[in-house]
């Protein structure tokens, strides 16, 4: 029986120094709702770098690509990958505007629930204002040097697609670092964002394709 | 008269029963009975493309992930810029298993088109029934279902440079490599055209540059 402890003690120390994470008590996460809250409101424009990480299990790395992200509020997003190809997407109203190495086309989402579904949670992300979203179940845990919010869709069918979105904000600042969605196959994509430029100006035309 | 019409008859009937493919190339002896396509033969290769399918006028693009798993098995896998998975077929020697299809274009016609063109794209070797030869070019006729696949090899460089599949009658799908890394330990089309004769569906293919 004591061996038995022993080795139940080790293994539960074991699994906590490789995760490190942490639930969040009460507290803290209405501390931590009030930061993301406060960092987003005084949010008008962000740029950023992003380096996005595409992990399958059966490859020998992840598949890297990269670029840069504007936001504008209240809804703008473009996302522009420059490495190793070009192509960008721009989220506006009720459509995506892509261009794919000057090749253009428009994707109304405006009939697809889980696109608008999930064109809002990008949207969000970006701006740190999630934590209302009837749609997910949220848990918040602290991190080594960061807070986590992890959101797991209560629809059945956008569960199909994604089990998981992990979202890591800067302790300091309340700003998103990472964004990782994780599919129901454990495969998943992770974005790192670095460089950020807050309230910089960003013209309209910036969101034109 | 009825003579004529008989000889009309005849030469329409076979010309319609010879493949282009062949037309003007020359049959020549077997030198060698199996062919290889060396683009998707190296284990330890991540092949990851920038695709872009274009369909009846529409027109969509997204990452193809092509990796051999085991012995004569290929995971080949495409996924929207953003990561998300659209299909991901297995292939183990002729078993064919649709691991993951996108609800929207989870029809048969689709899964089944998509699925014996990556199951083309990526077969390593064949059987060869016929050979042929024109100037620089060594034809290679194999066996496929309810029809042929023909390897074009460039003699200078024993490079394949394309490769089409049948009917009995009719060529059905054209795939054009672009390669020129031959030394390189794996070789890798860097440029892959896959284009239909049939329908309108043509899926272009970019290897991710290495740094």
């Amino acid at each position: 029986m004591r061996n038995y402890l022993f080795i139940l003690f080790v293994l539960l120390s074991l699994t906590s120094m490789i995760a490190q994470e942490v639930a969040m008590n009460a507290l803290e996460i209405d501390v931590f709702k009030l930061q993301v809250s406060n960092a987003s409101k005084s949010t008008t424009t962000i740029a950023s770098d992003f380096v996005q990480f595409k992990h399958l299990d059966f490859l020998d790395n992840d598949i890297e690509t990269s670029g840069k992200l504007v936001f504008k509020a209240p809804g703008l997003v473009k996302w522009e990958y420059t490495h190793p190809y070009q192509y960008s997407v721009i989220f506006k109203e009720d459509k995506l505007l892509i261009n794919d190495d000057g090749t253009k086309s428009d994707v109304d989402i405006g009939s697809s629930k889980m696109f608008k579904k999930l064109n809002q949670l990008i949207v969000n992300s970006v701006k740190g204002t999630m934590f209302d979203d009837d749609d997910f179940e949220i848990s918040y845990a602290k991190v080594d040097k960061a807070n986590k919010a992890t959101f797991i869709p209560k629809d059945k069918k956008i569960a199909g697609y994604i089990a998981a979105f992990e979202l890591l904000f800067n302790k300091n600042d309340g700003t998103v670092q990472e964004v990782k969605m994780i599919e129901p196959s454990l495969d998943f994509t992770r974005i790192v964002f670095s460089n950020r430029v807050l309230n910089g100006t960003v013209k309209d035309a910036v969101f034109n394709n | 008269m009825r003579f004529l019409i008989i000889s009309l008859f005849t030469l329409f009937i076979c010309g319609s029963c010879s493949l282009k493919t062949t037309e003007g190339l020359r049959q020549t002896t077997l030198t060698k009975k199996e062919v290889i396509n060396p683009y998707f033969l190296n284990s330890t290769t991540d092949y990851i493309y920038k695709a872009k399918v274009g369909v009846y006028g529409r027109y969509f693009g997204g990452i193809l992930i092509i990796k051999k798993v085991a012995e004569d098995s290929h995971r080949v896998v495409f996924t929207t810029e953003f990561g998300s998975k659209i299909f991901d077929f297995l292939y183990e020697g002729d078993t064919f298993t649709k691991n993951f299809v996108l609800e929207d274009l989870d029809r048969k016609i689709i899964v089944n088109t998509l699925g014996k063109d990556f199951k083309l794209l990526i077969s390593e070797k064949a059987e060869v029934l016929e050979q042929f030869a024109s100037e620089g070019v060594t034809v290679y006729k194999t066996k496929a279902d309810n029809g042929y696949n023909f390897y074009f090899y460039e003699v200078a460089s024993e490079r394949l440079d394309k490769l089409i599949k049948t009917s009995k009658h009719k060529e059905k799908v054209t795939i054009v490599f672009e390669s020129s890394n031959a030394s390189e330990e794996a070789i890798v089309a860097e440029k892959i055209t896959i284009n239909h004769s049939n329908i309108k569906l043509k899926i272009d293919l970019d290897y991710f540059k290495k740094d």
